[in-house]
């Protein structure tokens, strides 16, 4: 396009020579599911009867459950409707080990993870601090908590734990997503569970017409509360959602994501909300949480619509510091983007229809998320897994498949649609349900893993070009939880830039992404320094940091 | 039946003896329909359609009342048959196209109302329903188009509806061009100074614009009043950010508290 370029500018960038600027990239992904041996297909159980519990699921998690450094992946699976019951190896979850060659092996027989019931999203944690990852997994009335034997079995602890989710007024519950954090920085992970509607498939409400049935509105439905379970330290929890104030708020939870938005050390928690307002809940210290999704500009879209709410992610899309938000919605809703404001006091700004955004999602239906920086070049991307709601091609007259789709962030301002540039397999239609985040294959490129209904699960390798630098950070945490989650990381480069973000697996809808902390460093060679704030309160600084590795931190190492 | 034949029928003389009961059985159920007294309107336009199958007002208004009562299949097989009688009766065929729209069959309501527009080119409701129907299926640029149109249709014909200036409004906002889109607000505002849905949108543009205090006093404005589509919990959702941008927390606090009692428990 250099012909589109104002002569002046041409002319200047001939000259300017001094400072080192790496050209932007290109983002592209490669699917290479099927050579990576990763045959996973996800089932949903539909046979025409228009069941809601079809339309969600499909949760993906990553993990490095046995510590070798490369990372590994589960998928979540449906069961037969209406027993629930997983009848047949079609409907096992399913865990593929990285053999670190960029290849799986699918290992969930070994793992004891074949499941039980109808599975919808996964969380990784590691609750007990032992060093290896846990795994929550939530779906229709139930949930199970493995925890991870260090030995590449997994055991159900679900009932001794006290997390089966079972809540004393709605009873069993429909849960979509999870997700861990320290809610009381005590240095043990606290597990959050994100219920949708209550369900029943023996009196499942019938819409649309006798000659054309169709899933229900969601307001068919009764919404349900979260759930907060506070960890005791010695393998049990403790249900605080009515003492915390989360179990007094309902919605129609989808996806969750946790970061500290103003900055007080006590992460706070965003719910996605499907056709009713997103829930924004601060954390007051003491084990209280206030919501504040209305009083901060966050529970709806502009003119005050609820829309469809699926997927969300809490990072810093602007460098500035503060984590902002981004939520995908439905057809004709547009996704949301709102920048946390740089004063106190003030609202989260609506910065969808600005960075155009708006526009650019309003023909599409949102499931996962993540914002992260695929090109390594400082400004965190966005990833959206994409599909209409199944059997809606008589309403739209076109397919629900939908290609996934990327935005390149351009300097905080701007999410550009790079999608059709980002390689062949990308343009390929799915009807794409969950997505997870992480470098499958350590070359510093984040990848994402997304799965289909009724389809074979895509594992998107990112090889973008480029000369750009990056860095992750595992975190170990001693007096904050071992995996860090939710310890915030300001990075700032030898051109004087300044990153921002945070430990966090609970990313997009359904899914878990992994715990490393990612920047991408543009042209520079190191990190001028990085300073670690851990949810322990304490704060440690690294300087002169090389780029292009994974960076061990531990929370208890001497500066 | 086809066209022919139903001429064919009414030149023959064997619908003659029953079209004049029929159309004033019609005549009848219209007055009660324009009345509101819907049930008295569906039995009445049952008896013109026992004594005229065939009688193209009446399957309109048939539909119509079974929209009314959202029995949408009714209503389509009501006007498959007008339309089958008359595929030129336009009002028929712009309802038509309506009933596709409200049950979100977009695919089907885009060729509908593009035929309804096709039969009359001066109504400006297809042209504005073709519009919104564009826009719900991503085509903006025709869309904004056909907003443009129905809103000159409208002006040739003397006065210019609130409600058909503020679709075009919406999307011009949406779009980024705050100063058109106040224009259009402005506009809709002269045309019906009390009409709460174009007090919001004007709302909604001073805030997007910086204007937070005007927008407080049009929210204020707009919750007074009474629109078609704008809800009292938007309002509030406006008012929580406008007296926040204002500076005035507590008065931000005041409608939160107010949408928060709204809030009925979510579902059935």
């Amino acid at each position: 396009m250099l012909g589109r370029l104002p002569t002046c500018l041409v002319l200047f960038g001939a000259l300017a020579v001094a400072v080192p600027v790496v050209a932007p990239s290109l983002i592209r992904f490669d699917e290479i599911a099927q050579k990576a041996g990763l045959q996973f297909t996800l089932r949903n159980a539909a046979a025409g009867q228009f069941h809601q519990i079809e339309l969600t699921g499909g949760g993906v998690a990553v993990l490095d459950y046995n510590n070798d450094g490369c990372t590994d992946i589960f998928f979540t699976n449906g069961a037969a409707i209406p027993s629930l019951r997983k009848t047949g190896p079609e409907f096992f979850n399913r865990l593929f080990r990285n053999n670190c060659d960029m290849t799986f092996t699918d290992v969930t027989a070994e793992a004891g993870l074949t499941g039980e019931g109808y599975s919808m999203g996964a969380a990784v944690g590691d609750f007990d601090n032992d060093g290896f990852a846990d795994l929550y997994v939530v779906g229709v009335h139930r949930n199970i908590l493995y925890r991870n034997m260090g030995n590449g079995r997994f055991s159900d602890i679900t009932a001794k734990a006290g997390v089966a989710g079972v809540d004393p007024r709605y009873g069993k519950m429909w849960a979509v997503s999870a997700g861990w954090f320290d809610y009381d920085n005590d240095g043990w992970l606290d597990l959050f569970v994100s219920n949708y509607v209550v369900w029943d498939g023996a009196k499942e409400p019938r819409c649309g017409s006798p000659e054309r049935q169709f899933y229900c509105h969601p307001k068919e439905y009764q919404g349900l509360p979260g759930q907060l379970f506070h960890n005791n330290h010695d393998g049990t929890f403790t249900d605080v959602s009515q003492q915390s104030g989360i179990g007094k708020h309902i919605g129609k939870g989808m996806g969750v994501a946790f970061a500290d938005m103003d900055g007080d050390g006590l992460t706070d928690i965003f719910v996605a909300n499907d056709s009713v307002r997103g829930l924004l809940f601060h954390n007051d210290g003491q084990g209280k949480f206030s919501e504040v999704g209305l009083e901060s500009g966050v529970a709806l879209r502009e003119d005050g619509y609820a829309i469809a709410g699926m997927g969300a992610d809490f990072r810093d899309f602007d460098n500035d510091g503060k984590p902002d938000l981004v939520v995908s919605g439905i057809i004709n809703d547009s996704f949301l983007l709102f920048r946390n404001p740089t004063q106190s006091g003030r609202l989260f700004d609506d910065y969808a229809q600005r960075t155009g955004l708006l526009m650019g999602t309003r023909q599409l239906t949102g499931w996962s998320l993540g914002m992260y920086d695929f090109d390594n070049d400082g400004w965190k991307d966005l990833f959206f897994g994409l599909s209409h709601l199944a059997e809606l091609e008589k309403y739209l007259g076109r397919d629900s498949a939908l290609p996934n789709r990327v935005f390149r962030n351009v300097e905080g301002k701007k999410f550009e649609d790079v999608s059709a540039a980002a390689g062949s397999a990308f343009q390929r239609a799915a009807m794409h349900r969950g997505v997870a985040f992480a470098d499958f294959d350590n070359d510093g490129r984040v990848d994402a893993v997304v799965t289909v209904l009724n389809g074979p699960a895509k594992l998107f390798r990112n090889v973008s070009g480029g000369q750009s630098h990056w860095l992750a950070l595992r975190l170990r945490g001693r007096q904050s939880n071992r995996m860090g989650l939710g310890a915030a990381v300001h990075v700032q480069l030898a051109d004087g830039r300044d990153l921002y973000n945070a430990a966090t697996t609970s990313v997009g809808y359904a899914s878990s992404s992994e715990a490393l902390v990612r920047f991408g460093l543009g042209a520079n060679k190191t990190a001028k320094w990085i300073e670690i704030r851990w949810p322990s309160g304490g704060v440690q600084r690294l300087t002169n940091v090389a780029a292009d590795q994974i960076l061990e931190v531990d929370e208890g190492a001497k500066p | 039946m086809s066209r022919w034949l139903a001429a064919f029928l009414l030149g023959a003389g064997l619908a003659g003896g029953q079209t004049a009961p029929a159309k004033a059985a019609y005549e009848k159920a219209n007055k009660l329909f324009v009345a509101k007294k819907f049930p008295e309107a569906a039995a009445a336009v049952s008896e013109a359609l026992r004594l005229d199958p065939d009688l193209v007002p009446a399957l309109t208004l048939k539909a119509k009342l079974e929209m009314a009562s959202n029995h949408f299949e009714q209503a389509r097989h009501a006007l498959e048959h007008a339309l089958l009688v008359d595929p030129k009766a336009e009002y028929a065929q712009f309802l038509y196209g309506l009933e596709a729209y409200v049950t979100n069959e977009m695919a089907e309501a885009l060729p509908r109302f593009r035929k309804a527009r096709q039969l009359n080119v001066k109504n400006p409701r297809a042209a504005l329903y073709l519009g919104l129907t564009c826009e719900s299926l991503g085509n903006t640029e025709e869309a904004m188009a056909l907003y443009r149109e129905a809103v000159r249709l409208e002006q040739a014909k003397g006065s210019v509806d609130a409600e058909t200036l503020l679709p075009g409004a919406r999307l011009l906002s949406l779009q980024g061009h705050l100063e058109e889109s106040e224009k259009w607000v402005r506009q809709a505002l002269k045309a019906a100074p009390n009409f709460r849905d174009s007090h919001f949108e004007l709302a909604r543009v001073l805030l997007k614009k910086g204007d937070a205090a005007g927008a407080v006093a049009e929210g204020e404005t707009a919750l007074r009043l009474t629109g078609t589509i704008v809800t009292d919990a938007q309002i509030h959702y406006l008012l929580i950010r406008a007296w926040r941008e204002n500076g005035s927390p507590e008065k931000a606090a005041l409608q939160a508290d107010l949408l928060r009692s709204l809030e009925t428990p979510k579902g059935r």
